[in-house]
């Protein structure tokens, strides 16, 4: 087990009476790369910036490394931030900005020098050191950060949607850069992203938000596989969502057609969720699947077919590379193994949660 | 999007204005300064300058308008920035409180200020009742000053809030976040960041403290001469209009120079002045997204 | 702790800022006329300021230039900015740099210039030269506004529109005339503020009788605070007030439909119908404007009177204007140099002016003026033989002038600040009145003071002599509370100073409000002086001019001046008619022999004099 690094106690935070964090906690792991992933407005950057110090939480603790900090000045946190949109200094060349926290704490000037030739070499940008900051397009831009940041040894580093005003094809670059950094420097990064792309290809460990709470915490493939609930599968990746009554163990109810399932222990009869990822939902000639529905449109996306199929009332969404023309008659069919049974809420509040933003 | 005989035919209107009305005249200034009364060429004018009466009221000026705009910062900077730091839009109520004296005529502002520090005006009338000693500021510098200050306060204001608003947060939290504290990060990344702000304040206040001459007349009783004052009575008391346009000419390259000092310190164009005169309108009325454009 | 020094500071500048505006809404409700005490509430001041037909027009001035200058400078400017995006990088460069300029330079220089373009293309100054300086300066703001927004537009907007098969010019509305639209409305409302609340440039290139608000404030200011500028500041203030917060009223609701797209066409149906009640309303306002501001000046039965300020009875200008049908633009001067440069810059400006001995005669000798035609003036007969007499010392043949008002200069002082007698100029020299010394804000007057005081003619042009009154000014110069002319009165009055220079004819007035006051002529001699009316040789209607002043010179209307500005009056018949005994026999309004007998009148002192007189004065101003 790695050692516990940031540990977030029962924190609450309201900005005018409405409240964004509700009693969450949270531990982050040495050297871990770290994802707090939610729609906008879930509660992910005020996480993040109370760990980075920026707001004082209204109630509960921010423990690091055995320490209370939780209200200690930002300029006291051994961590340091990429903010959205860079926030470079613009009055200043890149080596002034790299070298301005150096300069704080009254480092030699030869070890500054130093310090922004390795931090330029990391991030690739050699020979940008007096290019103002407005000269540089946004991926360098947010390289000039990110050296910025870690020139000061931080034993964490913050990042806060950090690729979101970048291309899409920078952005898959970054990524690996950023992996890459992340294995160089052998310190924890905590992400904060709304794209679930992102943290799915870089992270060691997500977090999925909502409304305040933590929704669901794992692995990638834990949160993929096996969303805990409705919000979490649909959030991640496209997902039929369907209201389904567990008949027994190993036997659910979907559309009023019998699937046989590998869950267990949800009772007789019991109203649940299911969620079908639609790469799991297979397309066979009529007679030879389950529940049998008719191709209502196609749209071919390179990898795969997109397929949408009507079936005991339900639109199924279906990924396949095989070919049907709308209007053809199939049958669906489903491997056990690929059906994810999800409690249904319990009460109000639960159902808000799983609201969809 | 217009071709070139298009182009030309909707600029020459303009062309051919601004050669009249701003060409010409120009002109037509430095042939006074630079021309006698009989027509003769001579750099009398210019030289005049440095006659003990017109260099005194120069000096003058400098210093009062100077010291003017040294209160207006102080006064103005602290105020932008909890105006700033608390998001009071430039449209709000309460920053529009602090700019709508402006739109106050000027000379009813000025005139407040005669009411308020007469011998026997407002303030007086007030610290007698209290019982306490009377203030004979009146008809002094020091009145000039504080009517100048009042003038052109709000125009030190509303560029120095809107540099400082224009400040990303996080660039503040990024500095906080290296380990800045509260005063390194201020004289570090805000003051510089809302240096732009300050020139354009400063042009605003100076050139018409430099250059006035009602609140001189007004708050000065008559006693005290600034440059504005001389060129003023070289027009309409001892109509000596060659001497008048040659001291303008001096006051105008005196503001020029200026200029371009602080141009060149901010690397920027002359273009601050205006870009705050301009903002007023999106205070006042209107489109606030287009101020943003020409940055 | 930090928010509420926060607040605190906030608070501070807040008072400071609208203390001041706030104590002249007060005063704007004050009875009493002065500033230190209240007399109980009153809307007097209102009802006067909404009576004074000059207030009204200066007004109507403003807002029909604002107006107009705002319509041409956008036009010109948007037209401008659209051609401007077709021309080569360079020449669009030189013409942005050149629309700076009355931007960057300072209004008074801007001002001046213009003046001088006016002068030598011999514009007559007045509503069309301070429109088109008004335009001139309204252009930059409106192309500064537009000019970035012209730069973001894609061409291609306006390709397509074009290629959809529109004309040129129908494009160009639908298509990018409304992505222009809030710069366009931002430099118009630029445009129209600045105009507004110009004072320096429209001061420079004003002609005669004419003005705006502003510099008809300052022409009041300057004659000495009167409760009606506190009802108009309250007004003007109230006014802004409720425009502003009226505009960010309609700023939010329009943000706030602008979110729902469903009601977009809604808006824009009514903000269709509130352009045209806009567009009604402006119209309005112009046309409402043009008839107080009478906009076309010149008319042919107009008379332009030239005379000094609060010199004459209103009422008597109505009975003129009544009973021969004369329209009078009536302009006042604050002092005669003030007033001959008016006239150097323009000598056809006014018909009929009233200056005093030594300045007709000035003008006589520059050709100004005119030879009246007596058989137009029979009322002259009422005037005083000795007047006439007087008169010869600066109009040998009485053929250019008639005598109006005559007085002496002494001083005016408060005997409950002042308990020695007053019999010597040297008083205004004593330290124990530091401070309550209010000075004549006029060369001859102030110059005649030290003069006199060490026995020196007041005519004199031996610059040893005029070097130690000179100096004599400049000792005196810090005892001074200020350099006053009209606004004497009122401080006198209002018990701000203890001693002032002072004309006669003030003394009654003063005195009737307060009757501490008493007036002495020094021992050493004063000045007496003769005001009289005058035509200008370029008067163009010089048979109004003659009718107007035979029409001062009749005893009843005399009288009727007379006992409104109290100024000595030379017409027999009318000082036989005063029906107070103590005033028709004031020692202060008709002196004797024996005090006249001290006193000199001023003469004309030559080109040279009055050169070294300015130098001089100049360096008094200056001193320390």
């Amino acid at each position: 087990m790695k050692k516990e690094l940031i540990r977030l106690e029962n924190v609450s935070k309201s900005f005018d009476g409405e409240l964004i964090l509700d009693d969450l906690s949270l531990t982050i792991h040495e050297n871990e790369f770290v994802t707090l992933l939610g729609p906008s407005g879930c509660g992910k950057t005020t996480t993040l910036r109370i760990i980075g110090g920026f707001e004082t939480p209204d109630n509960g603790r921010v423990i690091f490394d055995g320490q209370d900090i939780t209200s200690l000045a930002p300029n006291k946190r051994q961590l340091n931030t990429v903010f959205q949109k860079y926030a470079l200094f613009t009055h200043m060349d890149v080596a002034e900005n790299i070298a301005f926290g150096l300069k704080i704490k009254n480092k030699p000037q030869d070890y500054i020098e130093d310090k922004i030739h390795y931090a330029l070499k990391l991030v690739n940008l050699n020979g940008y050191e007096h290019r103002m900051p407005g000269s540089l397009s946004g991926g360098q831009q947010q390289r000039v950060a990110i050296a910025r940041a870690i020139v000061n040894e931080p034993k964490v580093l913050l990042l806060d949607e950090p690729l979101g005003a970048l291309d899409l094809k920078l952005r898959q670059d970054m990524q690996y850069e950023l992996i890459r950094l992340k294995e160089e420097l052998g310190i924890t990064f905590i992400y904060v992203t709304h794209d679930q792309e992102e943290a799915l290809t870089m992270s060691d460990h997500i977090v999925v938000m909502n409304q305040g709470y933590i929704q669901q915490e794992g692995s990638p493939e834990d949160i993929y596989n096996e969303p805990e609930n409705a919000f979490v599968a649909d959030f991640i990746g496209d997902s039929n969502i369907i209201k389904a009554t567990m008949v027994r163990d190993e036997l659910v109810s979907i559309l009023d057609t019998d699937f046989v399932c590998v869950d267990k222990g949800f009772g007789e009869n019991t109203p649940v969720d299911v969620v079908i990822r639609p790469e799991d939902v297979e397309l066979v000639p009529r007679g030879e699947g389950t529940l049998s529905g008719t191709v209502s449109h196609v749209i071919f996306k390179g990898v795969h077919y997109e397929m949408e199929v009507q079936a005991g009332g339900f639109a199924w969404l279906v990924h396949s590379t095989r070919l049907y023309e709308t209007g053809s008659e199939v049958d669906i069919k489903v491997d056990p193994f690929n059906i994810q049974v999800m409690n249904k809420p319990e009460s109000e509040d639960e159902e808000v949660l799983a609201k969809d933003d | 999007m217009t071709d070139k005989k298009t182009s030309r035919l909707l600029t020459s209107p303009y062309i051919a204005w601004a050669v009249i009305f701003i060409l010409v005249p120009l002109a037509m200034l430095f042939y006074y300064g630079l021309t006698d009364v009989n027509g003769g060429l001579t750099l009398d004018n210019i030289r005049a300058i440095a006659e003990p009466v017109h260099l005194r009221a120069l000096l003058l000026a400098v210093v009062l308008s100077v010291v003017s705009t040294i209160i207006c910062f102080l006064l103005a900077y602290p105020l932008g920035m909890i105006l700033a730091k608390h998001k009071l839009s430039s449209q709000g109520l309460i920053t529009t409180l602090f700019i709508l004296p402006m739109w106050m005529n000027f000379l009813l502002r000025t005139l407040a200020w005669m009411t308020l520090l007469e011998n026997r005006g407002v303030i007086n009338g007030i610290l007698d009742f209290l019982h306490l000693p009377e203030i004979n500021i009146i008809n002094t510098p020091g009145a000039i000053v504080l009517g100048m200050v009042y003038n052109f306060l709000p125009f030190m204001i509303l560029p120095i809030y809107n540099s400082l608003s224009s400040i990303d947060d996080n660039v503040i939290n990024a500095a906080r976040d290296l380990g800045a504290d509260a005063w390194q990060t201020f004289f570090k990344i805000t003051l510089p960041l809302s240096v732009p702000g300050i020139i354009s304040g400063v042009t605003m206040v100076f050139i018409p403290a430099l250059t006035t001459f009602a609140i001189s007349t007004m708050l000065g009783g008559s006693k005290i001469l600034l440059i504005g004052n001389v060129i003023e009575q070289e027009f309409t008391l001892t109509y000596d209009w060659n001497l008048g346009a040659g001291l303008s000419i001096v006051l105008m390259v005196f503001i020029v120079v200026n200029m371009v000092i602080s141009a060149m310190s901010e690397g920027d164009d002359s273009s601050e002045r205006r870009n705050v005169k301009r903002f007023f309108s999106h205070t006042s009325g209107s489109d606030a997204g287009s101020g943003k454009d020409e940055r | 702790m930090r928010s509420k020094i926060e607040k605190i500071y906030m608070g501070i500048i807040f008072v400071f800022m609208y203390a001041p505006i706030l104590t002249l809404i007060i005063l704007s409700f004050n009875t009493s006329k002065s500033r230190a005490r209240w007399g109980g509430f009153t809307f007097q001041w209102y009802i006067n300021l909404v009576n004074d037909n000059s207030v009204l027009n200066a007004m109507a001035n403003t807002l029909i230039i604002a107006m107009v200058s705002t319509v041409f400078a956008t036009v010109i400017g948007t037209l401008t900015c659209v051609g401007l995006m077709g021309l080569r990088r360079r020449s669009r460069t030189v013409i942005m740099g050149i629309t700076n300029i009355p931007m960057i330079n300072a209004d008074i220089v801007t001002g001046i210039s213009l003046m001088l373009l006016f002068k030598v293309l011999r514009f007559e100054t007045g509503f069309i030269t301070v429109l088109l300086a008004h335009i001139t300066f309204n252009i930059p703001y409106v192309m500064l506004s537009v000019m970035p927004r012209m730069k973001t537009i894609n061409p291609n907007t306006y390709e397509a529109a074009l290629d959809l098969g529109a004309e040129p010019f129908y494009a160009f509305r639908k298509s990018v005339l409304p992505d222009l639209m809030p710069s366009i409305i931002a430099g118009a409302l630029m445009a129209f503020t600045m105009s507004i609340d110009d004072f320096i440039i429209t001061y420079f290139t004003k002609g005669s009788g004419f003005d705006t608000i502003s510099t008809k404030i300052y022409n009041e200011v300057k004659r000495g605070i009167q409760p009606e500028i506190y009802a108009l500041s309250s007004i003007i203030f109230i006014a802004v007030l409720v425009l502003l917060f009226a505009s960010a009223r309609m700023r939010q609701r329009q943000a706030a439909q602008r979110k729902d797209v469903a009601l977009y066409k809604v808006e824009k149906r009514i903000s269709k119908g509130k352009a045209a009640v806009i567009a009604v309303a402006s119209l309005g306002v112009i046309l409402l404007a043009m008839y107080f501001g009478g906009v076309f000046t010149r008319k042919n039965n107009q008379l332009f009177v030239y005379n000094a300020g609060e010199y004459i009875d209103p009422e008597v200008i109505e009975m003129f204007e009544a009973e021969t049908g004369i329209e009078v633009v009536y302009d006042e001067f604050e002092t005669l140099e003030i007033m001959y440069a008016k006239m150097v810059q323009n000598d056809g400006a006014y018909d009929v002016i009233c200056p005093s001995d030594y300045m007709i005669e000035k003008m006589m000798n520059a050709g100004m003026l005119r030879e009246l035609d007596l058989n137009m003036i029979p009322n002259r007969k009422y005037i005083g033989k000795q007047y006439m007499e007087s008169a010869r010392s600066f109009d040998p043949n009485n053929s250019y002038s008639v005598p109006y008002c005559w007085g002496t200069v002494g001083i005016l002082y408060n005997k409950n600040m002042v308990k020695e007698p007053v019999t010597s100029w040297d008083i205004l020299w004593d330290e124990k009145y530091s401070g309550e010394i209010l000075m004549q804000d006029s060369i001859r007057d102030a110059f005649m003071v030290a003069l006199a005081r060490n026995g020196y003619s007041i005519n004199t042009k031996d610059p040893a002599e005029l070097e130690v009154a000179a100096e004599d000014l400049v000792k005196q110069k810090p005892l001074v509370q200020a350099y006053v002319i009209d606004q004497a009165r009122d401080k006198m009055i209002g018990g701000e100073a203890a001693l002032a220079v002072i004309y006669s004819g003030e003394v009654i007035y003063t005195q009737r409000e307060n009757p501490d006051l008493a007036y002495s002529i020094p021992d050493e001699g004063s000045n007496v002086w003769i005001d009289a009316w005058v035509v200008t040789r370029k008067a163009r209607n010089p048979e109004a001019a003659m009718k107007w002043i035979n029409f001062l010179c009749r005893p009843d209307i005399a009288l009727m001046n007379f006992d409104f500005i109290t100024y000595s009056t030379p017409n027999e018949a009318a000082r036989e008619m005063i029906e107070e005994e103590d005033i028709r026999n004031s020692e202060v309004a008709f002196p004797d022999e024996s005090i006249l007998d001290r006193c000199e009148t001023y003469f004309y002192l030559g080109e040279d004099g009055d050169a070294l007189y300015n130098e001089m004065w100049k360096k008094v101003k200056s001193g320390k």
